[in-house]
């Protein structure tokens, strides 16, 4: 007997068809694809292109060198605001958003209807990028760090909930069960059986929110929400690209030094 | 006094958890509940206060109707009524004190259990409690860091804290080890004798049923079949309940210790 | 121990000292006052507030309703949005698979992976719309595609970097026990990566593509205010000259879209994450292991 036979006599499965629905995805997934950079339908993106703008681009780029350091001290008040800017939003926006997560999750709310709707609530609100918030506030009130601030506290809510009632909604059942048989009413139990098992994450949450927070006001005052993108759009408006280059690295820099005290921070609370 | 009249329990999906069960429990009566998995041991004991809804008849706490009572009225019943379970329930995160304060929960009322500020006669309570399980000294340690038996026993102390007409345990011994178990089950009896609180207890290991059962109840599918002083059962009485021979796994196996280990 | 008869009260132990603890909260506290205080808002502005909203809210959506005639157009702007984001996401997934694990310390080693890791960061920390603003759209202009082309660009980049990151971290959690077996049958190294690493992390990072997508496409609704295509030029222009119906119509177009691909997206994010029955990665990262199966456990620092 050689080797075959003895394989076929022992009977050999035959080779699981491949699942059709994972072709289906790639062929999607090509389509949607060739669909998105085409010219006709869409975007008009090419490789080729990519590498001869680069050689356009590099004179502009440039012109970034050598950065322009007179500028910088002009740039500490709008990246002061900035800063300030994030805190009271974190604060505001994180403090607010714990509540609305137990609204929002099935655990702390077991009414269906009322879960439905403050979950769509959410989402909508969890929609709008912060920009567009910006935009709105910005008409609501006048420019100025304000609508910089209420854009983010609306931004921040949606972030924060979302995570948060979907850490709730895994809490560990017990507790729960154990402050009910105490005879404790719904507050008493989510202050007690829940918040407990979910502080450590709404803490970790804030933190990365904040970091959130300080990259997007630099960027909301692009519309007049306040902040260092004010001096980006003058210093685009102008082609100055010197004094720009200066504030990205400013903005790097203290992205930088936000993220290593915020790992710190996490270490030590943790 | 605690009565079933007639109660039954239907879970959705058709599962019967209770089956016209006809029931007294005076007061101050330690009872056991044997049953297999599934026969109606924890729905019986969570009927008692109220976490299981009953779908027909009615349980009565000293006159009182569960089934007509109101969200409020319930938790009123609740309050003196303390639970302590296999998983013990504790927050993990947080201090053995504040574990034992959350029986204070219904008398403290919202705002000083929303920020923490308790009274000092209801931290009283809770240390006295913690002292009557005898470990006092734990009580600023975080619960995780305790062994199971004496998560246990800060449950007990829990359940203690409310100052409790009746204390139902479920399966409080079944994730701790032989000894420790037989000392848990030992301060609940002696809790249920110096106290007089009525107690309730589901047990799946028989022989710890017989030692420590003053009445024992039998559950199989839901109805009552057996209700004896745990002297009378024996291994046909607990054959009949659970409706096959028994198994190894059905005793723990070790005779309480003479001496109680720390 | 069993139960005491009598308690003794003096063995009670004293509550601990919390002084660390208050210092740090008082400081946090006198953090935010400052910044309150210091940051200039006229708080006479907050009282217009309510105003200011509802009548901005009447007139995008109540009094003359918002503009359906311009739906057509608002629905193509968000197509090509959704465009933006999609080659931009699929350009920063491309990118930054190598290079995620380039960034891994057990694929890399010490020294080379914290190289790339600075860098991940550095590409990381500016935003997507200042990146469109300041280094795309100079080089690449605005007009017709060349904005779009921008704002794909920006969006990829900052991808890489984001992803770069999380692709990292997802490689130095995995099980060395394939890896060492890949190494043990002699295989090259793109070989150990290719059968020993990547089977055990393409899940969990192809969620990470899903969810990175989703941020795209709010960041590419927007980028049309700085002129690099999409739905947010139209809007911008919108609310510059007062045509708050048009606003309206817009908007609700941006929120019905987002919420679907949010929708769609999760579900398929949970779908590969349970077909894999993957591992959740580790990390001083927010993973809980409850949002494991969203894609959303590993914090993706640039949701902005």
């Amino acid at each position: 007997m050689t080797a075959a036979t003895i394989g076929q006599a022992r009977g050999r499965p035959t080779r699981p068809r491949r699942s059709p629905w994972s072709l289906v995805g790639i062929g999607a997934f090509l389509a949607i694809t060739w669909w998105a950079a085409s010219r006709e339908f869409g975007i008009g993106f090419d490789l080729v292109s990519v590498f001869t703008n680069l050689t356009r681009g590099a004179s502009i780029l440039a012109e970034f060198f050598p950065p322009n350091w007179a500028y910088l001290p002009r740039t500490f008040e709008p990246m002061l605001e900035t800063f300030q800017m994030a805190v009271v939003a974190s604060a505001l926006g994180c403090g607010l958003a714990l509540p609305v997560s137990f609204l929002a999750s099935r655990v702390s709310t077991p009414n269906f209807p009322v879960l439905f709707a403050n979950r769509t609530a959410l989402n909508v609100v969890r929609a709008l990028p912060d920009l567009l918030y910006a935009l709105i506030f910005v008409a609501a009130v006048g420019i100025g760090p304000l609508p910089g601030i209420l854009a983010l506290i609306f931004f921040n809510i949606g972030v924060t909930a979302k995570l948060m009632s979907e850490t709730v909604d895994g809490v560990d059942p017990g507790p729960i069960e154990a402050a009910n048989a105490a005879g404790g009413n719904r507050t008493q139990v989510v202050r007690w059986a829940i918040l407990p098992q979910v502080l450590p994450n709404y803490v970790a949450y804030s933190l990365y929110v904040f970091e959130l927070n300080i990259r997007a006001s630099a960027v909301l005052g692009i519309v007049g929400a306040g902040g260092i993108g004010n001096n980006i759009n003058t210093a685009r408006k102008f082609f100055q690209y010197d004094n720009l280059s200066v504030i990205l690295i400013e903005i790097f820099v203290f992205v930088f030094v936000i993220e290593l005290v915020s790992i710190w921070l996490r270490r030590r609370l943790v | 006094m605690i009565r079933f009249l007639n109660a039954s329990v239907v879970y959705p999906g058709g599962v019967q958890g209770l089956k016209n069960l006809t029931l007294d429990i005076p007061d101050g009566q330690m009872m056991v509940i044997v049953g297999l998995s599934g026969a109606g041991k924890s729905t019986l004991i969570r009927a008692i206060n109220g976490l299981v809804p009953l779908t027909s008849g009615d349980v009565l706490i000293n006159d009182v109707s569960l089934r007509g009572a109101s969200q409020k009225q319930l938790r009123e019943i609740r309050s003196r009524i303390g639970m302590i379970f296999q998983t013990f329930n504790l927050v993990k995160r947080t201090t053995v004190l504040n574990n034992v304060l959350m029986g204070r929960l219904h008398d403290a009322g919202t705002g000083r259990s929303l920020v923490g500020w308790y009274r000092p006669a209801d931290v009283e309570i809770a240390m006295q409690s913690l002292e009557r399980v005898g470990i006092v000294e734990k009580a600023y340690v975080r619960a995780s860091n305790l062994s199971g038996g004496q998560q246990q026993r800060v449950g007990i102390a829990r359940a203690l804290a409310q100052q409790p007409t009746i204390l139902l345990a479920d399966e409080p011994v079944a994730s701790l080890d032989p000894p420790t178990s037989h000392v848990v089950m030992r301060d609940l009896q002696r809790i249920n004798r110096d106290l007089g609180i009525t107690t309730i207890i589901n047990l799946h290991f028989l022989d710890l049923a017989k030692v420590y059962g003053e009445r024992i109840i039998g559950l199989r599918a839901g109805e009552l079949v057996y209700d004896g002083t745990g002297a009378r059962a024996d291994e046909t009485v607990f054959r009949d309940i659970y409706g096959r021979s028994l198994t190894a796994d059905d005793v723990m196996g070790q005779e309480a210790p003479a001496a109680i280990p720390g | 121990m069993s139960a005491s008869p009598a308690p003794d009260p003096s063995v009670r132990p004293l509550p601990p000292a919390r002084r660390a603890k208050l210092i740090a909260s008082l400081a946090l506290a006198a953090l935010i006052v400052w910044s309150l205080v210091t940051v200039g808002i006229e708080f006479d502005r907050i009282l217009d507030l309510p105003r200011g909203l509802a009548h901005i809210f009447n007139r995008m959506f109540l009094e003359n309703g918002p503009e359906w005639s311009f739906f057509p157009d608002a629905v193509g702007g968000m197509v090509e949005s959704l465009q933006i984001a999609w080659v931009g996401t699929i350009i920063g997934a491309v990118l930054s698979l190598p290079m995620g694990l380039l960034g891994a310390k057990n694929v890399t080693g010490g020294v080379g992976s914290n190289v790339m890791r600075q860098v991940l960061n550095a590409i990381r920390a500016v935003p997507e719309v200042l990146l469109a603003v300041i280094i795309f759209i100079p080089i690449v202009g605005i007009g017709g595609t060349a904005s779009a082309y921008a704002g794909t660009l920006a969006i990829g980049v900052h991808s890489i970097g984001t992803l770069g990151k999380l692709t990292a971290e997802v490689v130095e959690g995995i099980d060395p026990g394939p890896v060492e077996a890949a190494r043990a049958v002699g295989g090259s190294p793109a070989q150990v990566q290719r059968w020993g690493v990547l089977p055990q992390v393409m899940p969990e990072i192809v969620a990470f593509w899903l969810y990175r997508f989703e941020i795209n496409i709010r960041a590419s609704a927007i980028l049309g205010v700085v002129g690099a295509g999409g739905v947010g030029e139209a809007l911008q222009q919108a609310m510059v000259f007062g045509r708050l119906e048009r606003a309206g119509i817009i908007i609700i177009v941006i929120i019905v879209a987002t919420i679907l691909i949010d929708t769609a997206s999760a579900w398929l994010r949970r779908r590969i994450i349970e077909g894999s029955g993957a591992r959740r990665a580790m990390g001083d990262e927010l993973a809980e292991p409850s949002l494991a199966g969203t894609g959303a456990a590993r914090i993706d620092t640039d949701a902005g």
